[in-house]
């Protein structure tokens, strides 16, 4: 039986690579799968620690992020595909009407 | 070491690995192949934590309807442009810095707070943690769960509007 | 000492009733009643007043102090304000009933405006008369001031009468100044504004003298401005661009001769400090010669009697300068009386003829034998010819200079009372019986409705029966020199006969006078320059005033402004350049605050 640490440094380095997708991607469906991994590590770091407890909360609060990030990723796409209709492409660099 | 202990070694060697993946390869399918892989190999670690129901769920919605909608929106993408979305990254040193930084950070902070209690040895009684969770659920948070029932709705019709063809 | 109150509240009633009811006001004519009314109400009590012979003072603490009040306000009732009473409440009463008539093409609302004014400059002056302290007098003093001014600005819409208010309002305050800063020093230095105790301490010789010459000389700086004395004498000519009853009134016999009243009020003060002196005789002296050559050589008539009236506020304040002051209060209220009736009539003339200008009028003395005989009693009256009331005063002013040991001042004057017979009885000559103008068959001048006539013919018989009064037997008894008495009337019977020679029958042609005396008729023609050097000093000032005030408007604070406003774009467009509007840049921002937030709970925080 691993340690409680053993899953946080793990949830911690895909929660650093998630980052580091979302940081380097230029494509925004990349971005998107970026914040997927990040939010995975999430979930297991409170499974972790509902598991530590002996609490279901924590499982609980898990179902309810994987229930959000369906909602997040299924607006998100959705964007991306009218993003991609009106400026014919998903490429972050160039989706900046934002800009100052 | 135990074989709970390798076994759970080898499913954070994969998960890692197909994390890796999804954030390097070019190509945008396959990336999307390694986070099923990375969801799944997550869906093993939850076994470990002994959440069989959170497997099932992680199994279900992430790495069957995240996954299928991701390939469903790459494909509707590349059916627009016509053309197949390679895909490249840019500022990989910045990127890794920050990274690493995070990570560290937050490894520093794991030091720093010394060695975790031991968890129990053996699953809380009832053999899993299923049924307490089903009684959150429909007890003291039902409402919220409720809630989630709309958001997810309000979801699904935000994305039909995003979407629909005008 | 209700009566003088009486005299006071009730103009002032009149001035608040017609500013507050507008409908009474917007009547005109019924409010120029109303306002009448009161000032004969007002004139009667005076009367009552003056031959009462009562006396008395009323003092009210008004500011408090430490150890009793600061400042005082009041009345007090004395030789000097008695008669003062009643030639203002006198003269109010007259011009306001001339105005009646003289100012009929006014519109209504206009006309009440006027009374308005007509009756607040009644209460200041009256209250002016009245004030047993200088700060009480000081604060009439300023209203009368405005009263003048907006008299003079009557006809706001004139640039000429609008210039003439601010002028008359600026030239005054220069020495409106000196006399506040006077009277503040002179507190400070005897701790009251109070006359009787000041005149009790310069009696009892317990009034510091030290810095007395600075302090009455700023109050004479007053005196200066407001009597029209070189060389802030610019404003009266000027002035003249008011109705002329209102000329008549404020300008000739009431509010320019405060200058004098004041003097002669101080005199107590004065006769402490001999240079003060010498420079008020001097200074009117000099006034009253420099006022009188302009005046031989204005052609505009209301300007000549202005020149006039310089020139007499000259001889009174001479006439104070050199110790007779009581002899210089005897010439105010005769002047007053006498110049009143000439600016009244002068009046009569150009509201029938339509013009200022003497030598467009002409053979009047056909068309307004009333006008003219009261006009010639005036004129007589001012020339100094015996009995008429002028010739008193002006030999009592003579004689007290003479006394006074001041040769120099008695030369001027003399040269003065010479040229004052000359240039009223030119205006005489040219007016009433000089060639005559076409006039127009339908509209001959005639003379003015009897609301105009009787003033006059009241005025002209005042003069003469103060003269006949002092024939009959001077108070006291007192009879100057016979040589005097044979030069005054040598010096006014001159100056009639030239004018008689030189415009009445052309015996001795204008132009033998004029060549030898060219640079002095060249420099009064252009009023020795003065207006215009005055001019040159206030646009300088004030234009460069102006523009140092513009440019600092301009570079300085709207500088900082846009400075502030560069600086602000400047930082906008560069923290702008924060908004690249990648969504990626952002995160890094996210990721920076939590590494942020981890060092702090790793390092900083404290358990």
């Amino acid at each position: 039986m691993p340690g409680l640490h053993s899953y946080l440094v793990v949830a911690a380095l895909v929660f650093a690579i998630g980052l580091f997708g979302v940081l380097t991607r230029r494509n925004a469906v990349g971005i998107l799968l970026g914040i997927e991994l990040m939010l995975n590590a999430v979930n297991i770091n409170l499974v972790a620690f509902a598991r530590l407890h002996g609490d279901p909360i924590g499982l609980l609060f898990a179902l309810f992020t994987i229930a959000i990030t369906v909602a997040e990723v299924a607006v998100g796409l959705a964007i991306v595909i009218v993003i991609f209709r009106v400026r014919r492409t998903i490429d972050a660099d160039r989706l900046d009407l934002l800009r100052g | 070491m135990t074989a709970a202990t390798a076994g759970f070694w080898a499913v954070a060697v994969v998960l890692l690995a197909s994390s890796l993946a999804v954030v390097l390869t070019p190509n945008l399918f396959h990336s999307v192949l390694f986070l099923a892989v990375a969801l799944v190999a997550t869906g093993v670690v939850f076994l470990f934590l002994h959440a069989p129901f959170l497997f099932g769920v992680q199994l279900l919605l992430y790495a069957g309807g995240v996954v299928v909608l991701v390939v469903f929106a790459i494909m509707l993408t590349e059916r627009i442009v016509g053309l197949r979305i390679r895909q490249s990254s840019h500022d990989l040193v910045n990127g890794v810095i920050v990274s690493v930084a995070v990570f560290v950070g937050i490894v520093g902070f794991l030091v720093q707070s010394g060695p975790a209690p031991a968890a129990p040895a053996t699953p809380p009684p009832g053999g899993d943690q299923t049924v307490a969770l089903a009684r959150a659920i429909l007890g003291p948070y039902a409402v919220p769960f409720e809630l989630l029932g709309v958001l997810l709705v309000i979801a699904l019709l935000g994305a039909l509007y995003f979407a629909r063809e005008d | 000492m209700d009566k003088p109150l009486v005299v006071l509240a009730l103009p002032f009633a009149v001035f608040l009733l017609l500013s507050l009811a507008a409908p009474l006001r917007r009547r005109g004519v019924l409010a120029g009643w109303v306002s009448t009314a009161a000032t004969a109400a007002a004139f009667v009590t005076a009367l009552v007043i003056w031959r009462d012979g009562a006396r008395g003072s009323l003092i009210v603490p008004w500011l408090p102090g430490d150890g009793g009040p600061m400042a005082t306000v009041g009345l007090l009732l004395d030789g000097l304000s008695a008669p003062m009473l009643v030639l203002v409440t006198l003269v109010s009463l007259l011009v306001q009933v001339y105005s009646l008539a003289y100012l009929d093409d006014e519109p209504p609302r206009s006309l009440g405006r006027y009374y308005v004014y007509q009756s607040l400059f009644a209460f200041s002056m009256l209250g002016l008369v009245l004030s047993p302290t200088y700060l009480q007098m000081f604060v009439f003093w300023e209203l009368v001031g405005l009263c003048s001014y907006l008299l003079i600005g009557f006809w706001y819409t004139r640039p000429a009468a609008a210039r003439a208010a601010v002028k008359a309002f600026w030239t005054t305050k220069l020495g409106d100044l000196g006399f506040v800063a006077g009277i503040v020093m002179l507190w400070s230095n005897t701790g009251t504004f109070e006359f009787e105790a000041l005149f009790r301490m310069a009696k009892d010789q317990t009034l510091p003298l030290e810095g007395l010459t600075t302090i009455m000389f700023l109050i004479y700086l007053g005196a200066v401005g407001k009597s029209a004395q070189f060389p802030l004498h610019v404003w009266l000519p000027d002035a003249m661009e008011g109705p002329t009853p209102v000329s008549a009134l404020i300008h000739a016999a009431t509010m320019v001769t405060a200058g004098v009243f004041l003097v002669a009020r101080s005199e107590p003060l004065l006769v402490l400090v001999p240079a003060v002196l010498t420079i008020v005789a001097r200074v009117g002296a000099f006034t009253a010669l420099l006022a009188a050559t302009m005046a031989c050589v204005e052609s505009d008539i209301k300007r000549v009697l202005a020149y006039s009236t310089v020139s007499q506020l000259g001889y009174m304040l001479a006439a104070a300068g050199a110790g007779a002051a009581a002899a210089g209060f005897f010439h105010l209220l005769t002047h007053g009386v006498f110049k009143a009736l000439l600016f009244l009539g002068a009046g009569a003339v150009i509201h029938a003829v339509g013009t200022n200008d003497i030598f467009r009028m002409g053979g009047l003395w056909r068309f307004m034998p009333h006008t003219g005989i009261v006009f010639i009693a005036g004129t007589l009256a001012l020339a100094g010819v015996w009995p008429l009331a002028g010739f008193f005063s002006k030999e009592a002013i003579l004689e007290g200079v003479v006394a006074g040991g001041r040769p120099g001042v008695f030369v001027a004057l003399a040269v003065t009372a010479f040229l004052t017979a000359f240039y009223m009885f030119r205006v005489v000559f040219i007016t009433f019986f000089g060639p005559g103008h076409p006039h127009g068959d339908t509209h001959p001048p005639h003379d003015p409705p009897w609301l105009m006539r009787g003033p006059l013919w009241l005025l002209a018989a005042l003069t003469v029966a103060i003269g006949v009064r002092f024939v009959i037997g001077a108070p006291g008894d007192h009879h100057p020199p016979v040589w005097l008495t044979v030069l005054s009337l040598a010096l006014a019977g001159g100056g009639i006969a030239l004018a008689w020679a030189m415009y009445g029958t052309g015996v001795i042609p204008v132009e033998l006078v004029r060549r030898p005396l060219a640079t002095i008729d060249f420099l009064a023609r252009r009023r020795y320059f003065l207006d215009a050097i005055y001019g040159g000093i206030y646009r300088g000032l004030m234009l460069g005033f102006s523009r140092v005030v513009g440019w600092i408007d301009r570079y300085v604070v709207d500088g900082i402004l846009n400075v502030c406003s560069a600086w602000s774009l400047r930082a906008g467009d560069a923290l702008r350049r924060i908004q690249s509007g990648q969504a990626q840049d952002y995160v890094y921002g996210v990721a920076f605050g939590v590494l942020l937030l981890l060092v702090w709970a790793r390092w900083w925080r404290t358990p």
